[in-house]
């Protein structure tokens, strides 16, 4: 009852607001009059019983006020009130608003922008039905591997993928390779996707011989079959194998990720015990069977992993998937991006600490010259609670423009983000600004201006109403507010400081990596990929024949320099393994044989790469014949023979029934990424010729290759002669990945480019933000010492004097916040260490230039308010006030 | 020391007003006329205190309030007891009373019956 008439009487009280004003103030009007008759009544004069009356009454506006707030809307009247004033006052002093509320929106705009990445990436559940009960084994396995799990395991459904398979459709068109991707046959209905056309796989479709289906992207479906809905049951013939077409996949399914343009079943063949044991070795996600735990499921699929390394038809190594696991499948796809985005968020975080110190800044100063108005407020009866209220609603006004602004830029920014990005970050598509967002942009406007009002909040309403009106703005709040602004800017410098170094670093460490040597020379260099179907190659001399046109023609072409085939470009994301047999280095039975990367290359190749040998010779015209020969890179000679040449000794690929002879020795290329020639799992690099011993681990020759090609005409020319050359020999033969290398190059450092310019964006922005806080602080310095400079002018104060008396204080900032920011760096740049590159994070150089340049740009701000102190003119400054 | 009007005890002006109005409804005036009236002028009260307490007081539900017209013919806001005043009022009292008493007791306690 009691709190029903509070809420009503609340209600009332808000809605019926003018009413109520009016109301009370006939009532208090009544009391007063109705006192004064009294008096009259009692012989007391009417002027006199008047005056008495309001005396004895007391405030009336500090009473309304209490009565306001007995009647429990103190609070949305006085945020109304305080709103209404606080943007009137911001209204006034436009220059402060623009510059403040611009300052702000920087800060929350980068935030929010990193923000929509955090949380479109790393937070957002999966975009599937009961995405908490997917996982991600942590492990790969073989078909059969997989297909033993799929029987074994009692805590989850599981399926298998393998992505980065290419297709060549023809028979529409000009023939295209398409990125696609093979699965098992309950990938789909696992995820809970649902086809937006037709249907996708049954179970055991995915079996030989009734495998024969492809399910289309949304995107492929619109570009390559027109949208076209007949499409659902036709065959169209991928890699030379027709497929049905049984469903199409809505735009918004985009696993494993937005590249695969289709998917097609896993090819489970046990008879074929090579592709079924050693093949493909795929990730296995999952979904938990309803009120299975993750740890049960763990606990299994260790079981099974002691349980399926029996299985094999051959030894399996120990330590393969020796640390098997299951994890959300969240967390599995974005293991790799998370680590960065979060110092992304880290960095960003730092620009709005700064932002907020600069606004905070503004607002003390502004508040200092605001003195007399408060100090008239607080004389009318305002508390210091009340002053205090208003100030900060006033902050978070302002911090309600930056941050609708900030909105404006974070829209821009994330554009720019997903511009710069790399187009392989999971779930990057999946990033929007949307309520999610607004939500926490709100949330963080609202944390904004409490963070940067607290402090000009309290500090004003400290002011003393007497001291302060006495004393033309010199009020004894000064000197406080001042150690106050002194802090928020020496923090400011010591964020800043940790922001450039930070991207100090990552500068260096990515001139590094471009400044690498990657062992071959990109400039006047195209790459394109041929791509014959599989099933072309089954017969070596028909492929070679093929290519050996191919190469032929383009050396003649007119403006090619020269032109040469690999099967595995450098820096292009394919690997080609293949154990050997070395000289010296036999496996012993029950034991493999070394993991080497075979490169498979035209006779000419490395003089096309500019890749010349260190000892011995590259490989000749002749060896195309059939000479047994291979190249081999220097630290593969080096982990093997030690000490001696490596030139003449032999070696083999499996099941090659002769050796062959080293010919010669190259120096290293980075084929890997830019920083390593091989993953840790591949034992050593070998070159051999293109002919029909130059097998994989089918048996076949290869059939994909890319060819490259030196010369100086522009890509669109070279393009349209391949083009010309392959669909002359062969109409069925797509030409795709067209690239100078330069580009494969500048691919492969993405990361660290994208990385690296984000930083040094924020690092810009700190940098300038900074610079702003120590210009502002001291400029406020010297215009409220003014008086005190111009008597020491009149005193005798030399230009050098004033020099030093203001770049001291300057100075103090300045090296407070550097050395502050060093010892931060110290420790944030730790976290840093995974994105670096040939450079420490404690790197010495980086530290004293940035301290040296921070030093300066500090000092660079002082200038101009020096400058002004150096100016003043005594008498105007002595006759101010 | 006798006929000095003392300051009213804090917290206790919400009680005096609460038996004010449960007299029969008043107007703020009047509730401050009344409470000088039943205590002799013994009692001080800051006229511009009176209105917070009477508008908390209605906040509150305890008392309510309408318009009506004075003695002298004027527009006044009459507040009236509610039930729960009604009750709130005995409450208080009741606790008044016990609280007196003992802080009574404590002050004329001699040092004999220690």
């Amino acid at each position: 009852m009691s709190s029903w008439s509070r809420i009503r009487s609340w209600v009332r009280a808000t809605i019926r607001r003018p009413e109520m004003e009016q109301e009370m103030d006939t009532e208090l009007q009544f009391h007063m009059e109705a006192y004064a008759t009294d008096l009259v009544r009692s012989g007391v004069p009417h002027e006199e019983a008047m005056r008495c009356s309001r005396l004895e009454f007391g405030g009336v506006e500090r009473t309304k006020e209490e009565c306001r707030g007995a009647r429990g809307v103190g609070f949305i009247e006085t945020f109304l009130q305080d709103l209404k004033y606080g943007a009137r006052t911001l209204r006034k002093s436009p220059g402060f608003t623009i510059i403040a509320a611009l300052t702000l929106a920087l800060g929350i705009g980068a935030n929010t922008a990193i923000f929509s990445l955090v949380d479109g990436i790393l937070l957002r559940p999966l975009p599937y039905s009961n995405p908490e009960q997917l996982v991600s084994v942590k492990g790969t396995y073989p078909k059969g591997g997989f297909v033993a799990m799929r029987e074994h395991m009692h805590t989850m459904d599981v399926a298998a993928y393998s992505e980065d398979h290419e297709f060549n459709l023809t028979g529409y068109g000009e023939a295209v390779r398409l990125p696609g991707t093979l699965v098992s046959a309950e990938m789909f209905s696992m995820l809970g996707a649902r086809p937006e056309l037709g249907q996708t796989f049954y179970p055991g479709e995915d079996g030989a011989g009734q495998d024969n289906f492809v399910v289309l992207s949304h995107a492929l479906w619109q570009q390559h079959f027109a949208g076209d809905r007949a499409i659902i049951g036709r065959v169209i013939e991928l890699e030379g194998v027709g497929r049905q077409v049984v469903g199409v996949m809505p735009a918004d399914f985009r696993f494993p990720s937005a590249r695969t343009a289709l998917w097609v079943p896993l090819h489970n063949d046990a008879r074929n015990t090579a592709a079924y044991w050693a093949g493909d070795f795929m990730p296995v996600i999952g979904r938990l069977h309803a009120g299975t735990k993750l740890e049960q499921a763990r606990a299994e699929i260790k079981m099974f992993q002691s349980r399926v390394t029996k299985m094999f038809p051959w030894p399996m190594p120990a330590k393969w998937n020796a640390d098997v696991s299951v994890v959300p499948l969240r967390d599995g796809m974005v293991a790799d991006v998370r680590g960065r985005l979060l110092i992304l968020l880290g960095a960003v975080v730092l620009v709005l600490l700064i932002a907020c110190a600069n606004v905070a800044n503004l607002t003390l100063s502004r508040a200092t010259t605001r003195e007399k108005e408060i100090a008239i407020r607080s004389a009318l009866g305002a508390g210091r609670k009340r002053i205090a209220t208003q100030l900060l609603t006033e902050s978070i006004l302002l911090a309600g423009f930056g941050g609708v602004l900030g909105l404006v830029f974070a829209k821009g920014g994330l554009w720019l983000l997903k511009a710069t990005l790399p187009t392989d970050m999971p779930r990057l598509m999946d990033v929007r600004l949307d309520w999610r967002v607004l939500v926490f942009t709100a949330g963080l406007a609202i944390l904004t201006g409490f963070f940067f009002g607290l402090a000009p909040a309290l500090q004003s309403s400290r002011v003393a109403p007497v001291e302060s009106l006495k004393s033309a703005g010199r009020g004894a709040a000064i000197s406080v507010s001042q150690r106050l602004r002194s802090t928020l800017v020496v923090a400011e410098v010591a964020f800043a400081v940790m922001l450039v170094l930070s991207a100090g670093l990552l500068i260096r460490s990515f001139w590094a990596i471009s400044h690498t040597n990657p062992g071959f020379k990109s400039e006047h260099l195209l790459t394109a990929r041929i791509a014959p179907n599989e099933s072309f190659c089954e017969e070596a001399g028909r492929c070679l024949a093929f290519y050996r046109s191919v190469v032929n023609q383009a050396q003649a072409s007119p403006g090619f320099a020269g032109a040469a085939l690999v099967n595995t470009l450098p820096l292009g994301g394919r690997i080609t393994k293949r154990n050997v047999d070395l000289e010296e280095h036999i496996a012993a039975p029950g034991e493999n044989a070394p993991l080497f990367w075979l490169d498979v290359v035209t006779p000419n190749y490395f003089r096309v790469m500019g890749i010349s040998a260190l000892a011995g010779r590259e490989f000749k015209d002749a060896d195309e014949a059939g000479s047994t020969v291979a190249v081999v890179t220097a630290s593969t000679a080096r982990r093997y023979w030690p000490g001696e040449n490596a030139i003449g000794k032999h070696m083999r690929l499996l099941k090659e029934k002769e050796w062959r002879t080293v010919v010669g020795v190259i120096p290293d290329v980075r084929a890997f990424d830019i920083q390593t020639s091989e993953p840790e799992w591949i034992e050593g690099t070998v070159y051999v010729p293109y002919n029909s011993s130059a097998t994989l681990e089918d048996g076949r020759v290869p059939a994909e290759m890319t060819i490259a090609v030196r010369t100086n005409l522009d890509a669109a020319q070279v393009e349209s002669t391949l083009r010309r050359i392959v669909s002359g020999l062969n109409q069925e033969v797509p030409i795709s990945e067209m690239k100078t290398m330069e580009k494969v190059v500048s691919e492969a450092v993405a990361t660290p480019a994208s990385t690296t310019s984000l930083f040094a964006t924020f690092a810009s922005l700190a940098l300038v933000l900074g610079m702003i806080g120590i210009y502002g602080v001291l400029a406020f310095l010297v215009s409220k010492r003014t008086r005190e400079i111009g008597i020491r002018v009149a005193l005798g104060a030399r230009r050098q004097d004033l020099l030093w008396l203001v770049m001291r204080e300057g100075a103090k900032f300045s090296f407070a916040g550097i050395a502050l920011g060093l010892a931060g760096a110290l420790v944030v740049t730790r976290l840093l260490a995974s994105e670096l590159y040939g450079v420490s994070p404690m790197d010495a150089a980086t530290y004293f230039s940035v301290t040296g340049a921070m030093a300066a740009v500090t000092l660079l701000a002082c200038y101009v308010p020096t400058r002004r102190a150096m100016r003043v003119d005594p008498l105007t400054a002595l006759r101010e006030d | 020391m006798g006929n000095k009007p003392v300051d009213v005890l804090q917290g206790t002006l919400d009680m005096l007003i609460l038996k004010a109005v449960s007299l029969g409804p008043l107007h703020g005036y009047g509730v401050l006329l009344r409470i000088q009236q039943i205590s002799k002028d013994r009692l001080e009260i800051q006229q511009g205190s009176l209105y917070p307490a009477l508008y908390r007081l209605q906040h509150q539900g305890w008392i309510a309030s309408e318009w009506g017209e004075s003695e002298n013919k004027r527009k006044a806001k009459y507040y009236r007891l509610t039930a729960a005043g009604k009750r709130k009022l005995l409450n208080e009292t009741e606790k008044w009373n016990r609280m007196a008493d003992v802080i009574a007791g404590i002050l004329s306690t001699k040092r004999e019956e220690v």
